[in-house]
């Protein structure tokens, strides 16, 4: 990063940033027009350029396609995409398909975009009728449910002013140090997948020194398979919002930055006319201290899911992944301290700071509490993809049984040989796993799994486990950021030692992947080239049989 | 695991632990930078830290297992960016990470093809090959797959008559280089362009495994905003990123270069240079990283425009004009014939017939020679240095305020300041490193102000640009103090303490009418207020000048009104704060402090005082007739420059010996000075070049360049630093010391010869402030004066006191300068001169260096409202004329300059920009205003 880039970009402030600018801007392509906004913004014209060639969706080479292909993973197991493909060729002409890594619609596959709108399912069969008019509605369902007696994130919002009014009461009767131990009773913790208290979070950044402060919610639900946050954004958008408000006040922000991702258009939208209706309400709130929201629109790159890849996509500068410490709290959006959480983090705030469950006076943070096993707290949404038979977003209790849910969802619709659980970088979960998990941080990482962000992805007998891995790698491979050499290079060769054992041009060298997976684990500056050798691990202990015959066990084998 | 203490551990010392060893750990240090200075023998690879640069922790290299407990769990962190915390357990060479570390290695070399493989121990290594051969990688593993090298683009090479095949290398521009082929996406050199320089020039285009360093909006060097400052490449680990000189200096072997440190001669910062020297010939030249003035980076003058050297052009003998006819002599008749003729001139005419022009490109003890030659061996105070026509102003103005006419504070102070005042003055132009640490501040945030008819570099970053109408510092200055006095921001108690004559001041300034002063100067009013309030609140300010202050008719007035901000907000006399002058030349404050000024001796002593007489001619060993007085002493002020060209003209001075300066050229009001010296009986110059003045002398005496002498320059902050011979004089030249020693003997005034370390100790004992410099304790990074004996240097002036006792308010009214008042309504325009980032002063040298090739011409900067009534079309040649007279020259359409005001630089001789240049000068010093030049255009 460069501090430089993010004071620039303070001083030009939220409301029009560079990047937005090159996102929404359709005048910023020309190079006289980047130059005109390298002097807009006081950066050099090699910034303007550099971050533009980053997204795919602005310099890349998926940028203003015709139409576009989800390539995710739950699509890539539906197997549906080769027709979906060709139907949108056929359409348009093989130049002007692009592809998108997960649109989220993971429930019924057959995912692709035209015109910013999404679609799926059964859609594809009426695409000449949407290349006529992209506005056309998608047949999209999807199942929701709820184990718990009171619902947390999928309760719904019917009273908008009324549910504000819990901002008002709450600052009124507490303090500001009581309210965020009450964030830490609930044992809130954060929902993207790294589990950080989210009360903790919040005191550091109300103590981080700083006259601007900053909360943003992190809305790249790029995980392939998961889009409960496109749930929450589309159907319970005043939840994320009213999360996001008790953030600002309670650490002395007075900025709300939504950063959504492109892939997700009527995400975007609705939270938009939420926005709107939360303006409208004209809340009074305390002197010295206002809210204000600001949507900032994503433009095709998963490494922005990564906090600080997040926060310099903002500034408008490359995406690429910032040291820690210092942690966004100390210097995060612009050099400022800065909250970020997940979408279901924010969420679940309202319900812990509510003190009327059911009708009657009872402690929200002490009923989230009661939820779960004590260090996983509250409710969690689970993403199931079309593997299920009702597939849908599920809201279950912290430490439920996979199985339950499972069940729940009406059992396995196909033959399936694994569960990737919790986006790319989750664990593969073989059948005989299944048993021992409970839908919480700790079960899932005393197995060997990650819950990541609590996305389920079913993996058919048929799917091979090679091409899976070769899928993994190329993933990481196209999503880097390219800064550290473990992610940026290592994804690239392991890429290349699976696809050429798979072409037969040459076994995998046992001891090369083993020292690619450790260098990778150990050397990674995030999670992205940190956390893919888990699932290829996973694949490795649990299909051996399948994987072994493209292995060559080397006679220089390492410890 | 057992530990030992390796140093004593106080009770409150945090420690932690390397490899087992406890050592203190110093705040907000990393595991690699503990790690380095604790154990300076254990060496932590890494390939993308420059220690210069923000931690980025791209490369993983440098690695380390850490633990909380010496048996505890340990976790592999990159040293580069984990701070190092009490009771961490760092184990730099685990197993665990040395097995990383190579597989990392590995990874890297398998894109990069040309990289041979292993790589042999030899001198030439670079620091990418250091890095495999210290990891232990032989070999790469994996089988040959996707390729970096495959996607680039094939060169943007406009020049491949150069390297005959097409390849991968940027050849667009005269000095950097850059080929891919050798990138390993460090990215150093990205963050050298923005950390150091602020340029931004370079990013990286795409992502992950794609991304490559781009130039702009990926155009070749040449097309981008480079301004060749060459910290890419100076940081570059595999030389992808390089310069022409350091792509040869690969190819010697590295045993037979010779490294020499010394300081650049192109502007008053001060950069230390490391001269890579082999067989007598310089190969190359680079910024040493442990420098205190520039650590590591310089500009592309001080790096890259030094071929002027031993170029054909240089003089190689003595000339002297016979039958009008400048011919070559050899030194003993130059001496014979010079002594004879000074001795009969001054026998005729009186020592004050005779005048010495000293350079402040030269060293303090050539300086200092040539004043005492005038002094003590002609016996006249007629001496003076281009200060005259630069600086003289701030001297004279800081010594009447302060007592000193000297920076106050240093350059590091810049790290500390709250907040920065510039007036007058380009630095990222005229003093780049310390404009490129400006630049830093001011894209950090830091609040600045820029008063500035111009809108330089640093304007655009500034909170309050301020553009004044040129030529009304004193009433914009005035303004802000008016503004801070009646918002009551005034700093009582440093002004009840430490000032005197502050009522009347304060009286004065709050009966001027603001509204008149804004009108006069062309500011909005409400601009100037918030500014001057802000600089009133900053907890620490610090005010940088310039030459757009001093060269003015008021010149020494706006310093003294500086100085009076200053002492309103009690911005003086601690760190992070002050008021400091951007010296222009190099050695321009060592030329005053030398006593090349005809109103103070060596140590700014007046000369007309007969204690002072007495302490001179005690020193210089006449007193006790340990050298023969061979003249009465003077006693009387002598000529400043202008006052000698006057002298010239009217037949009252005679002879005029000038050190390096070309003063036709760079002088106001050319045709006046041409007439004065064609005036003169005798002109001695002392050149490198032949000069617009050397071909009007009657001796010319080839000097040599600083390349080829040793001595000491002292920069704008007062460092005394030591220049080094990198090279031998070129055959047939002298040393200017030498030539002047060999001048005062053949006049009879034993003079010993030169040699930096003893003229050092002549001038410590006359100098006070030099008392305890000599040349040993000056070491590396010099010393700040005053320097008490012991060698204790002084950063800051005026700590618990001012110089002279208090600080002194002064009070100016606004005055227009003489030029307006007689000028300005038949030639209604402004034109405003300045330097620019690639040439130096007349381009003697830098125009003899591949600089030329970047910017090879002085252009007009106009108005677009200008252009368009005065039917002027971008880059058309227009006509400029004053009073004076007129010159032609390239117009540029441009918004940073105002209505009615004009911009040029002037380093072009054939133009001769002060053919249009006036005779107006500084009350006070005499120093012209360049700045200010009542002139009208038309197209031709």
């Amino acid at each position: 990063m460069s501090k430089n880039l993010s004071s620039l970009a303070k001083r030009a402030g939220v409301e029009q940033t560079l990047f937005q600018q090159l996102v929404l801007n359709e005048n910023s392509k020309s190079p006289q027009q980047r130059e005109k906004l390298a002097k807009k913004f006081l950066v050099g014209e090699s910034v303007v350029s550099g971050t533009a060639s980053f997204y795919d969706f602005i310099d890349g080479e998926n940028a203003d396609k015709k139409a576009y292909v989800c390539n995710g993973s739950s699509c890539l197991c539906a197997g549906t995409q080769d027709k979906v493909k060709a139907e949108l060729i056929k359409q348009f002409g093989e130049e002007h398909i692009g592809h998108a890594t997960c649109l989220g619609r993971c429930a019924q596959n057959k995912a692709f975009q035209i015109q910013g709108n999404n679609f799926s399912a059964q859609d594809i069969d009426n695409l000449a009728q949407i290349a006529k008019e992209p506005t056309t509605k998608s047949n999209e369902h999807y199942h929701v449910a709820c184990t718990l007696d009171e619902a947390i994130l999928t309760a719904e919002i019917n009273d908008v002013a009324k549910y504000y009014q819990l901002f008002s009461q709450v600052t009124a009767k507490n303090s500001v140090d009581e309210l965020l131990t009450k964030v830490s009773d609930s044992g809130l913790r954060g929902r993207g997948g790294a589990g950080f208290p989210t009360g903790f979070k919040w005191r550091s950044c109300l103590e981080a020194k700083g006259d601007d402060k900053y909360v943003v919610c992190n809305a790249d639900e790029g995980d392939a398979g998961a889009y409960s946050d496109r749930y929450l954004l589309e159907e319970r958008p005043h939840a994320v919002l009213f999360g996001m408000l008790m953030a600002g006040y309670l650490s002395g922000a007075q900025t709300g930055i939504l950063y959504i991702r492109d892939e997700y258009p009527v995400a975007i939208e609705n939270t938009e006319k939420a926005i709107n209706e939360f303006v409208a309400l004209n809340i009074d709130f305390l002197e010295n201290w206002q809210f204000t929201f600001k949507i900032i629109r994503g433009a095709g790159a998963y490494i922005c899911g990564e906090e600080t890849a997040l926060l310099r996509s903002i500034e408008g500068q490359r995406p690429v992944v910032s040291v820690r410490p210092p942690f966004p709290t100390q210097s995060g959006l612009f050099g400022c301290p800065t909250i970020v959480n997940n979408v279901e983090t924010f969420a679940s705030t309202h319900f812990i700071l509510d003190t009327t469950h059911g009708g009657t006076e009872k402690c929200g943070a002490k009923k989230y509490l009661a939820l779960g096993n004590g260090k996983s707290t509250g409710s969690k949404l689970i993403s199931l993809d079309s593997a299920f038979n009702k597939p849908g977003i599920y809201e279950v209790s912290m430490g439920t049984p996979l199985t339950e849910v499972i069940n729940l969802a009406g059992g396995f619709a196909k033959n399936i040989k694994a569960l990737h659980i919790g986006g790319p970088l989750g664990g593969i979960v073989p059948m005989s796993a299944l048993d021992k998990l409970t839908i919480d941080f700790e079960s899932f990482s005393e197995n060997g799994f990650l819950l990541g962000h609590a996305s389920v992805i079913g993996i058919p007998n048929e799917f091979s486990m090679i091409d899976y891995m070769a899928h993994l790698f190329e993933f990481t491979a196209a999503e880097s950021c390219g800064k550290c050499y473990p992610c940026q290079i290592g994804s690239t060769r392991g890429q290349e030692m699976i696809e050429n054992a798979i072409s037969g041009k040459q076994t995998i060298d046992e001891t090369l992947l083993t020292d690619l997976l450790e260098t990778m684990q150990l050397g990674s500056l995030c999670a992205l080239g940190g956390g893919v050798p888990l699932p290829i691990q996973n694949i490795l202990q649990y299909f051996s049989e399948e994987i072994s015959p493209f292995l060559t066990s080397s006679t220089t084998k390492g410890a | 695991m057992t530990s030992t203490m390796s140093n004593e551990n106080s009770a409150d010392q945090k420690m932690a632990f390397l490899n087992g060893v406890a050592y203190p750990i110093a705040k907000g240090e990393s595991i690699l930078t503990f790690s380095r200075r604790v154990q300076s023998q254990i060496d932590i690879p890494t390939l993308c830290d420059d220690s210069r640069l923000e931690p980025y922790g791209s490369c993983r290299v440098c690695s380390v297992d850490v633990a909380l407990a010496a048996d505890g769990p340990r976790r592999v962190m990159a040293s580069c960016h984990t701070p190092v915390a009490e009771g961490m357990h760092v184990f730099s060479h685990s197993e665990r990470v040395e097995k990383l570390r190579k597989n990392i290695v590995e990874l890297v070399l398998s894109d990069l093809p040309e990289q041979q493989l292993p790589v042999s121990e030899s001198e030439q290594l670079n620091e990418f090959e250091q890095v495999v051969l210290a990891t232990g990688v032989t070999e790469v593993r994996f089988a040959k797959g996707k390729q970096s090298i495959d996607s680039l683009p094939r060169v943007f090479d406009n020049n491949t008559e150069e390297t005959g095949v097409e390849d991968y290398c940027d050849h667009s521009h005269p000095y950097m280089r850059m080929d891919l082929a050798k990138c390993i996406d460090c990215n150093r050199c990205v963050r050298a362009c923005d950390e150091i320089q602020g340029e931004q020039v370079l990013s990286v285009h795409g992502r992950g495994f794609d991304a490559r360093i781009i130039k702009g909006q990926d155009v070749s060097f040449n097309e981008s905003d480079c301004v060749s400052c060459g910290a890419c490449a100076q940081t570059c680990p595999t030389g992808a990123i390089s310069d022409v000189f350091r792509d040869k200096l690969v190819e010697v072997n590295s045993k037979d270069v010779d490294k020499v440190r010394t300081v650049c001669s192109y502007c008053g910062v001060g950069c230390n240079l490391e001269v890579s020297v082999k067989d007598n010939k310089i190969s190359s030249i680079e910024a040493p990283k442990d420098a205190e003035v520039n650590a590591g980076h310089t500009c592309l003058k001080g790096r890259y425009a030094w071929r002027f050297y031993n170029h054909p052009d240089r003089l190689t003998t003595p000339l002297i004009r016979r039958d009008g006819e400048l011919s070559p002599a050899s030194w003993d008749e130059a001496f014979d014939y010079l002594a004879n003729k000074l001795q009969s001139i001054k026998a005729d005419h009186g020592p004050d017939a005779i005048a010495g022009i000293s350079s402040a490109r030269c060293t303090n003890e050539e300086n200092y020679l040539l004043q005492k030659m005038m002094r003590a061996v002609i016996g006249t105070n007629n001496i003076d240095c281009c200060a005259r026509v630069c600086h003289s102003p701030t001297a004279y103005g800081m010594q009447k305020s302060f007592g000193t006419g000297a920076a106050t504070n240093s350059i590091e102070d810049l790290k500390q300041t709250e907040f920065i005042l510039l007036i007058g003055a380009n630095p990222t132009e005229a003093h780049p490193v310390t404009g490129a640490k400006i630049k830093q501040k001011a894209m950090k945030g830091t609040p600045l102000i820029v008063l500035d008819p111009v809108k330089t570099e640093l304007a655009k970053y500034a909170q309050w640009h301020i553009q004044l109408r040129p030529g009304t510092n004193v009433a914009v200055l005035n303004m802000m103090a008016y503004f801070i006095i009646s918002e009551n921001l005034v700093d009582q108690h440093f002004v009840e303490t430490r000032t005197e004559e502050y009522q009347d001041y304060a009286q004065s300034i709050l009966g001027l009418d603001i509204d008149e002063l804004a009108a006069i100067s062309g500011v909005d009013k409400a601009l100037v207020k918030s500014a001057a309030m802000a600089y009133a609140k900053a907890n620490k300010a610090m005010s940088f000048h310039g030459l757009g202050v001093t060269e003015h008719s008021q010149g020494s007035r706006a310093i003294m009104c500086i100085a009076d901000l200053v002492m309103l907000t009690g911005n003086i006399g601690s760190k992070g704060v002050g008021m400091n002058p951007l010296r222009g030349q190099n050695n321009v404050q060592g030329a005053a402090d030398m006593g090349c000024q005809p109103h103070q001796g060596a140590g700014y002593y007046t000369v007309d005082d007969s204690k002072n007489i007495e302490y001179y001619q005690e020193h210089y060993g006449i007193k006790q007739g340990l050298v023969d007085s061979v003249t009465p002493w003077p006693t009387k002020v002598g000529y400043k420059i202008p006052e000698m060209f006057n002298a010239a003209l009217a037949g009252d001075l005679k002879a005029l010996w000038i050190m390096g300066e070309d003063v036709v050229q760079t002088d106001p009001n050319q045709q006046h000075v041409v007439a004065s010296l064609s005036n003169l009986e005798l002109l001695v110059v002392q050149e490198i070049f032949y000069s617009e003045t050397a071909k009007m002398a009657d001796v010319v005496l080839p000097g040599t360049s600083f390349l080829e002498k040793n001595g000491t320059f002292t920069n704008g902050e007062r460092r005394v630093q030591r220049v080094k011979a990198a090279v031998a004089p070129k055959a047939g030249c002298k040393t200017d010391g030498d030539i002047v020693v060999e001048m005062m003997n053949a006049l009879g005034h034993p003079q010993a010869a030169y040699a930096a370390d003893t003229m050092l100790e002549e001038i410590a004992d006359v100098v006070p402030f030099f008392a305890g410099i000599t040349w040993q304790n000056l070491g590396d990074n010099g010393l700040q004066w005053p320097v008490a004996k012991g060698g204790t240097d002084t950063q800051i002036l005026h700590q618990q006191k001012f110089t002279r006792g208090l600080g002194k308010f002064h009070f100016y009214q606004f005055e227009e300068s003489r030029e307006i008042v007689e000028h300005g309504e038949e030639f209604p325009f402004i034109l405003t001169t300045s330097r620019n980032l690639e040439h130096y002063n007349a381009g003697t040298m830098t125009r003899r260096t591949a600089n030329e090739l970047i910017v090879s011409e002085d252009v007009l900067l106009i108005n677009p409202k200008d252009a368009q009534n005065k039917g002027i079309k971008h880059q058309s040649q227009v006509k400029l004329f004053s009073a004076r007279g007129e010159i032609e020259l390239k117009a540029q359409v441009s918004n940073k300059v105002s209505a009615g005001v004009l911009f040029t630089t002037f380093h072009f001789p054939e133009l001769m920009i002060n053919r249009v240049t006036g005779d107006v000068t500084d009350t006070h010093t005499k120093c012209p205003e360049y700045k200010v030049v009542s002139v009208d255009i038309c197209s031709v």
